[in-house]
């Protein structure tokens, strides 16, 4: 059974990133099986309203105020309205939200619980229980996430850690890898050089990417192996670090910093090099080793968060994130690739057939058959999860719930839904549409023309 | 006041002409001039009272010669009631309470009527027609690019909007944009204009 499915995140295209591309690679496929999908994110500088993408993807770029990262600033109730009237045009069932640190997928799925439709989350990072601003995210996802029907995590750690800081019954959490493009990153045998070794890097350059564990390995990597070079691409406050250590050390020539790049340029870079190197602190899941791996190239990496559940251990170099250890770890890949022990060309087929997005689309349709099939629950069973959330939060909680609550039926008064407008889906291919709705689209175009007369009379 | 919800209205004088008009006004010519004309009387009996009373209390009966004048058509009940008010009530209260009644009475919308005139090898005539007056534009055929029926954020709602997109213009140009009717109008008049533009001449029709 088809469903009306709206993703909601404040991550979104034109932004690139790991989130961006899953709700695009997602919608897209779940699309491609018959449902029908649309895009709620916050509106970008340069784009807002509502757009189509080329494949018809309906997206809603909702004028917001942005504060941090692209994150927009959490006001509870504000989002509502606009929210209420899309869902409504657009006849949603499930709204999935996307990300931890996106408020706008908090809101929207708050006022989804509401409205009494069906929600389910998306937990794309991992985060710490210790600092402060930690405790708040915890607890901003535990008010989401104590109303939600489901929660899909991208790997087994990340689960782990969704479970813990939410306090969610795991048998509601499910784990729904990424998966990569295979097609978009291809290896190229020739493209890398033949004399020396080239250890690529891309990644945003923040602290949590392990930009200072680079820092200090590559002039050791560097004195160690002579004949190895580094390319590195990505952008981020920490570039000024790797570019003071590469003058001190005078690595110019050996090191090329390629500055940001866009996502369709990253499998270019890829294929210049040998060896891919992660020394990313904390990582969900880590999509850029498998497009490395499926790249052709073998790769070191931290073995934090999800790392050690993305690739098979004949494609990895596990370094515990520390210095020494990445330098020995990355030293050990090096001999490996020089003695021509590890057989890199045949990493394209084997991501190919472990990771497809049509895969990932399967299993979360099934993931949406499940919470269809739940039962509904009444505003009274709702205010009860809510204040279990904690002493003082649980009534904070249960205010808040109320008020929109009450903000739904002021709505529901000032903007019936009898005035709202039924959005057109986007046009289906003919095969698809079958002998179904026929009838009901001659019915339609004959209501349309006597409509025609009478105004016309 | 007294408007209805928006209504689309054809009309099609010659076939290579068609004027779609939306509009509040009541369909009936007799209510809508009745509601025309009561409503302008309305309109001028708030302004003419507040002002009698601003003018009242400046210059109580006695002192002022002009004022006396006014004063003395009226009735002697209305008279003595608006003479009353006008001492009783002090400034602070008064002035606000006429500023609003002024400001009601005059930006009150009263129907609003928006249409689009298609002419063909001619152009297309976007107007608005208020309380407050009439704008119009007109944009020849040379210059109309395309037609098309979108949707965009307005106030706390998504709404559909016909638009007009002008060769060399960086936005386009939003047909019937204060009432921004429903998707069926639309898609009736959106039809109905790019026949009336586009399609080949019907022999005879």
């Amino acid at each position: 059974m088809p469903y009306n499915i709206a993703m909601t995140s404040d991550f979104f295209y034109p932004q690139p990133g790991g989130v961006e591309s899953h709700i695009y690679q997602l919608a897209t496929k779940l699309r491609d099986r018959g449902h029908k999908v649309i895009i709620i994110t916050h509106s970008y500088q340069t784009r807002h309203g509502v757009r189509y993408l080329t494949n018809g993807l309906k997206v809603y770029y909702v004028p917001f105020f942005v504060i941090y990262r692209e994150s927009t600033f959490p006001t509870v109730f504000s989002f509502f309205p606009i929210f209420r009237n899309i869902i409504i045009r657009e006849n949603i069932e499930i709204v999935h939200g996307h990300a931890s640190m996106s408020s706008l997928c908090h809101e929207a799925i708050l006022h989804a619980r509401t409205m009494g439709l069906r929600t389910c989350f998306t937990d794309h990072s991992l985060f710490g229980f210790s600092d402060a601003g930690s405790i708040l995210a915890n607890k901003l996802l535990k008010f989401t996430l104590s109303d939600v029907d489901h929660v899909i995590c991208v790997s087994h750690t990340c689960k782990e850690n969704t479970v813990l800081r939410a306090a969610l019954d795991p048998s509601m959490v499910s784990v729904i890898p990424n998966a990569v493009v295979a097609e978009n990153f291809k290896p190229d045998p020739n493209a890398a050089s033949k004399t020396h070794i080239t250890i690529v890097v891309i990644s945003r350059l923040f602290y949590n990417k392990g930009t200072d564990l680079l820092v200090a390995a590559i002039p050791r990597i560097c004195e160690l192996h002579p004949s190895v070079h580094f390319i590195i691409a990505g952008s981020g406050p920490k570039a000024i670090d790797l570019e003071q250590m590469l003058e001190k050390h005078m690595l110019q020539d050996r090191v090329s910093m390629l500055g940001p790049i866009r996502h369709e340029e990253v499998r270019d870079v890829m294929v210049r090099g040998h060896i891919y190197l992660h020394p990313s602190l904390t990582e969900a899941f880590g999509t850029v080793l498998v497009e490395a791996a499926s790249c052709g190239l073998y790769v070191v990496c931290t073995r934090v968060g999800g790392i050690p559940e993305v690739l098979p251990s004949h494609m990895t170099v596990f370094a515990r994130p520390e210095e020494d250890d990445l330098v020995n770890a990355t030293s050990r890949a090096i001999k490996e690739i020089r003695m021509g022990r590890v057989r890199t060309d045949k990493f394209h087929e084997q991501v190919k057939s472990m990771y497809s997005w049509t895969d990932v689309a399967e299993r979360t349709e099934r993931v949406y058959e499940g919470i269809c099939r739940g039962e509904r629950v009444g505003l009274m069973e709702r205010l009860k999860r809510y204040y279990g959330c904690g002493v003082w939060a649980g009534k904070l909680f249960v205010l808040c719930v109320v008020v929109d609550y009450l903000i739904w039926v002021l709505l529901e008064f000032l903007f019936p839904r009898s005035n709202i407008d039924i959005a057109r889906g986007w046009p289906r291919k003919a095969a698809r549409i079958g002998e179904g709705s026929t009838r009901r689209d001659r019915s339609r175009r004959r209501e349309a023309l006597v409509e025609e007369e009478n105004v016309r009379n | 006041m007294f408007t209805t919800t928006p209504k689309l209205r054809v009309r099609s004088p010659s076939p290579t002409t068609v004027e779609f008009t939306v509009t509040t006004a009541p369909r009936n010519t007799l209510t809508r001039q009745l509601v025309t004309w009561s409503t302008i009387l309305l309109r001028l009996l708030v302004c003419g009272t507040s002002l009698l009373l601003l003018l009242l209390k400046q210059y109580p009966p006695h002192t002022f010669t002009l004022n006396t004048h006014v004063h003395a058509c009226l009735h002697p009940l209305l008279q003595y009631i608006s003479a009353a008010l006008a001492s009783r009530i002090p400034w602070r209260y008064l002035l606000p309470s006429v500023l609003a009644a002024l400001y009601i009475a005059i930006f009150t919308p009263g129907y609003t009527e928006e249409s689009l005139l298609v002419i063909r090898d001619l152009g297309v005539q976007i107007s608005t027609t208020t309380w407050g007056g009439r704008r119009s534009r007109f944009i020849p055929t040379s210059a109309v690019r395309d037609l098309w029926i979108h949707e965009g954020f307005c106030g706390f709602e998504v709404r559909f909007y016909l638009a007009v997109v002008v060769e060399g213009e960086e936005g386009v140009v939003v047909v019937f944009p204060t009432l921004l009717p429903n998707r069926r109008i639309l898609e009736l008049v959106w039809r109905g204009a790019k026949g009336c533009l586009y399609e080949p001449r019907r022999v005879g029709g």
